[in-house]
């Protein structure tokens, strides 16, 4: 029914147009299986939720170069000062910011004695105040926050209290409660910190990390002549913030400099750029590889179709209808698609591995080299039905004519 | 006898417009992706010390412990950088990190600016070719006995004392008096190859003071921090005396002699450092790198570049296959044509030229109109993403490259066609008319 023996003949008898078309659509699918298996990767990448109100919070830096205060009381000041600002919801000094690229990390030793101690996953260290869970934004489900008498200022070493992101807890305790454990600064028994709460989510700086989820809050307000500031602020009051915090804080000191107003959502747009930008080339790569692929294979059933317009006429003649005029185009067309798609999707694979070997990709799943034989056979339809209707009108009076 | 070629290869363009459109359009796509993703790929791996490169290296110790990192870092600590410094086998050596410090001018309104500060040696400006429009560096007494003295840039002197020459005047660094030796012209290569710790495609500092203040002044280290150990580190002195990398080291020998004479000092050193007891790993070891080496050991192009380039080069294939076909349909239903000139006298030879300056004709066409795609794009993505300029300009080079590739590439990909075409049997067409 689908003439599928005198389609394969015709193919056989002029062989070199469609083993171009094959090559073309082998590469295709090898092509845009890959590309689009790393723009979906990339996609649930960027995907991954920070924890935190990505709108309201934003951080800037704040360095006093005036050596003749008391930086500490100044610190403490210009904090309570930022918290009184009309549209601010809280703030808070920090030791680093989620999704900005920088800041602190470490790991802890854990154990009940010094034997059966270990190291636990490196963490992102966010040291703040009793304000800094709210200032973030992120979610407490366990546990309770710092009181305001646990805060300590000055020296990272002082800190006492934690405050773990649920993975973090998860990966070191397992299934028993973190509240109550005891993780170590230093080798086991040096710089106790004892955990008081879990947040839900919260992630650190670097998002090409493995261990972005890990997060601990220490109960320290650090004392630097640079000072990174947490603010959360009602979304939309930035702009006016960006003038009025410096005006406040110039007020009282005038020896520092104040900038690098930045909201989180900023940071993470910056900090996924190169991912973003990979996804968008490889996207235009493949949108493109699409097209390219269809038009010249319209254009090869353009030519086909006058090469072949004395056979068409003949075939209406003795009795054809259109539709199988369009038919035997089609079957062409597919008996080359899953040809190409089958040979394309082991090349794919190969790609794939070859990839893999040479860079830091995950394996190819096989999902994509098939939804893009799926995705080519959908589109090639189209690219020979729009000239295939052409073939079709042809008159059959046309096989009567000698030339 | 060329230019008849050109003037039958435009009739027979203008006899096909939409399939000739098609070749072009195949083949400007894909050099203009090719070229998109190369420039990109070439401006990153640029090696920006040219022909200093082999004389400019690198310095890396592997001070870490037993089980710490496994591979050599980047950076050095203060102590070996400060102990590397009275090497007298380099012709010449700088240590240096960034940092950062409001400048003021003597100017009370002036509102305190936070710049970012390189520190480091006098040498720093011989070694990588920093060209001065005032003054120079800082004496190299300086870097044993320190003095409050500071180079800026042309941009900076422009800004704080409008260009003129700046030499003697002094500006204010955390608030203490600098004067001010040089001002250099503006000099920003790219990849910053001397300091890829915090991107390497970023602008050099403004400002450069001398590395012996950082005791003195207790410069904060704006760069990474590594530590290995697990040591309390409060205050400055223990900073200095700790194990943390954070200090840059480069050194320039003469030739490949001095470099391993200089490979032999840091052994030594390396061997006198276990002696006190540092240095304990089993793979403790010193490692010098020139500038090639260095940018390829910190992978300044990315691994996403190198994917790119070699799709879009299977993309440009699947373009020129493309191309092919559509050339070869082409050709054939020309067959008669050819057999009629062929049987007035034409020989193959001129046939096949025939059509080859043809398909010269259309991968001209698809190069220029590929680099329109290509800077298209990479304006496109500029402003989308907001890149360094310095990797998204057309690069010159890429004008010669972009047609050379597209017309190459055509002529592959129509030899065939065009093969076929020349062995017509005319006879065959001539009775079928």
């Amino acid at each position: 029914m689908l003439q599928i023996k005198p389609i394969l003949s015709t193919l056989m008898r002029n062989k070199s147009g469609p083993i171009l078309l094959l090559i073309q659509i082998i590469l295709s699918v090898a092509i845009v299986a890959n590309a689009s298996f790393i723009i979906s990767e990339r996609i649930a990448l960027m995907d991954r939720d920070s924890g935190t109100a990505e709108d309201q919070v934003f951080n800037f830096r704040l360095y006093t170069f005036d050596t003749n205060i008391d930086l500490e009381s100044q610190i403490q000041r210009d904090i309570r000062a930022i918290r009184d600002l009309p549209g601010v919801i809280d703030a808070s000094t920090t030791s680093m910011v989620p999704l900005s690229g920088g800041g602190w990390s470490s790991g802890y030793t854990v154990g009940s004695s010094e034997e059966t101690a270990k190291d636990t996953e490196g963490a992102a260290i966010y040291y703040g105040d009793e304000h800094i869970v709210n200032s973030l934004g992120v979610e407490l489900i366990e546990g309770r926050n710092f009181y305001e008498e646990e805060i300590l200022t000055g020296s990272p070493d002082l800190a006492t209290h934690g405050i773990v992101s649920k993975a973090f807890a998860k990966e070191t305790w397992g299934d028993e409660p973190a509240i109550g454990q005891i993780m170590y600064a230093g080798d086991f028994g040096e710089m106790p910190i004892k955990i008081i709460g879990v947040v839900d989510k919260l992630q650190g700086a670097w998002v090409n990390s493995s261990y972005l989820d890990n997060s601990v809050i220490l109960n320290i307000q650090l004392v630097n002549v640079f000072t990174k500031v947490l603010v959360r602020a009602e979304v939309g009051t930035l702009a006016q913030l960006k003038e009025a915090i410096p005006a406040t804080l110039h007020k009282d000191n005038r020896n520092r400099v104040i900038e690098g107003f930045t909201l989180i959502s900023e940071h993470r747009k910056r900090v996924y750029r190169n991912h973003e930008l990979m996804a968008t080339v490889l996207s235009m790569m493949v949108v493109l590889l699409l097209l390219i692929t269809s038009l010249g294979l319209a254009g090869m059933v353009m030519f086909n179709i006058e090469r072949r317009t004395k056979q068409i006429g003949t075939r209406r003649a003795l009795g054809a209808k259109k539709r199988d005029i369009i038919s035997f185009f089609l079957v062409e067309n597919y008996i080359i698609c899953l040809v190409g798609g089958v040979i394309g999707g082991f090349v794919a694979v190969l790609l794939g591995q070859q990839l893999m070997s040479l860079y830091s990709l995950p394996q190819l799943d096989l999902i994509y080299p098939l939804m893009t034989v799926a995705g080519l056979i959908v589109l090639t339809t189209i690219a020979v039905i729009l000239p295939a209707r052409k073939a079709a009108r042809i008159s059959p009076a046309i096989a009567t004519r000698s030339v | 006898m060329f230019f008849y070629y050109l003037d039958l290869a435009w009739r027979s363009i203008k006899k096909t417009p939409l399939m000739s459109l098609l070749m072009v359009l195949a083949i400007s796509i894909g050099i203009g992706i090719t070229i998109t993703t190369l420039n990109v790929y070439q401006l990153m791996s640029e090696n920006p010390a040219g022909e200093r490169s082999d004389k400019l290296v690198a310095v890396q110790l592997w001070s870490q412990g037993k089980d710490a990192w496994k591979e050599f870092n980047n950076q050095l600590t203060y102590q070996d950088a400060y102990n590397l410094r009275k090497s007298d086998v380099p012709v010449r050596q700088t240590a240096m990190f960034i940092t950062g410090l409001a400048l003021q001018t003597e100017d009370p309104d002036f509102v305190p600016l936070l710049e970012s500060v390189r520190v480091t040696d006098s040498d720093f400006f011989d070694m990588f070719s920093v060209p001065f429009i005032y003054g120079k560096a800082w004496d190299k007494g300086v870097d044993t006995e320190a003095l409050y003295q500071v180079v800026i840039n042309e941009v900076l002197n422009k800004q704080l004392f409008s260009g003129e020459d700046s030499i003697g005047k002094t500006l204010y660094l955390d608030s203490k008096p600098y004067q001010i030796v040089g001002v250099t012209k503006t000099w920003s290569p790219s990849p910053l190859y001397f300091d890829v710790t915090t991107g390497a495609f970023k602008d050099s500092a403004q400002i450069f003071v001398p590395f012996s203040l950082a005791p003195i002044e207790e410069f904060q280290s704006w760069g990474n921090n590594q530590s290995w150990k697990r040591e309390s580190i409060n205050n400055y002195s223990q900073r200095l005396n700790s194990e943390m990398h954070w200090i840059q080291f480069w050194a320039e020998v003469q030739d490949d002699k001095q470099r391993d004479e200089y490979a032999q000092w840091l052994k030594r050193y390396v061997e006198q450092q276990q002696l006190i007891g540092r240095f304990d790993s089993p793979e403790a070891a010193a490692q010098l790198s020139n500038v090639a080496q260095w940018l390829e050991l910190n992978e300044v192009v990315p691994e996403d570049n190198k994917i790119l380039v070699g799709l879009s080069a299977l993309f440009l294939v699947v373009c020129l296959v493309n191309m092919l076909g559509l050339l070869l349909a082409k050709f054939l239903k020309r067959a008669p044509e050819i057999g009629v000139r062929r049987a007035i006298g034409a020989s193959r030879a001129q046939i096949f030229s025939q059509h080859m300056v043809e398909v010269g004709l259309i991968g001209f066409g698809g190069g220029v109109l590929g680099l329109v795609w290509a800077w298209v794009s990479l304006s496109l993505l500029s402003s989308r993403f907001d890149l360094e300029q310095s990797l998204t300009h057309l690069d010159t080079s890429m004008w010669l490259i972009a047609p050379v590739i597209a017309i190459f590439a055509a002529l592959v990909a129509g030899t065939y066609p065009a093969l076929r075409i020349c062995s017509t049997n005319p006879s065959v067409h001539l009775k079928s008319q």
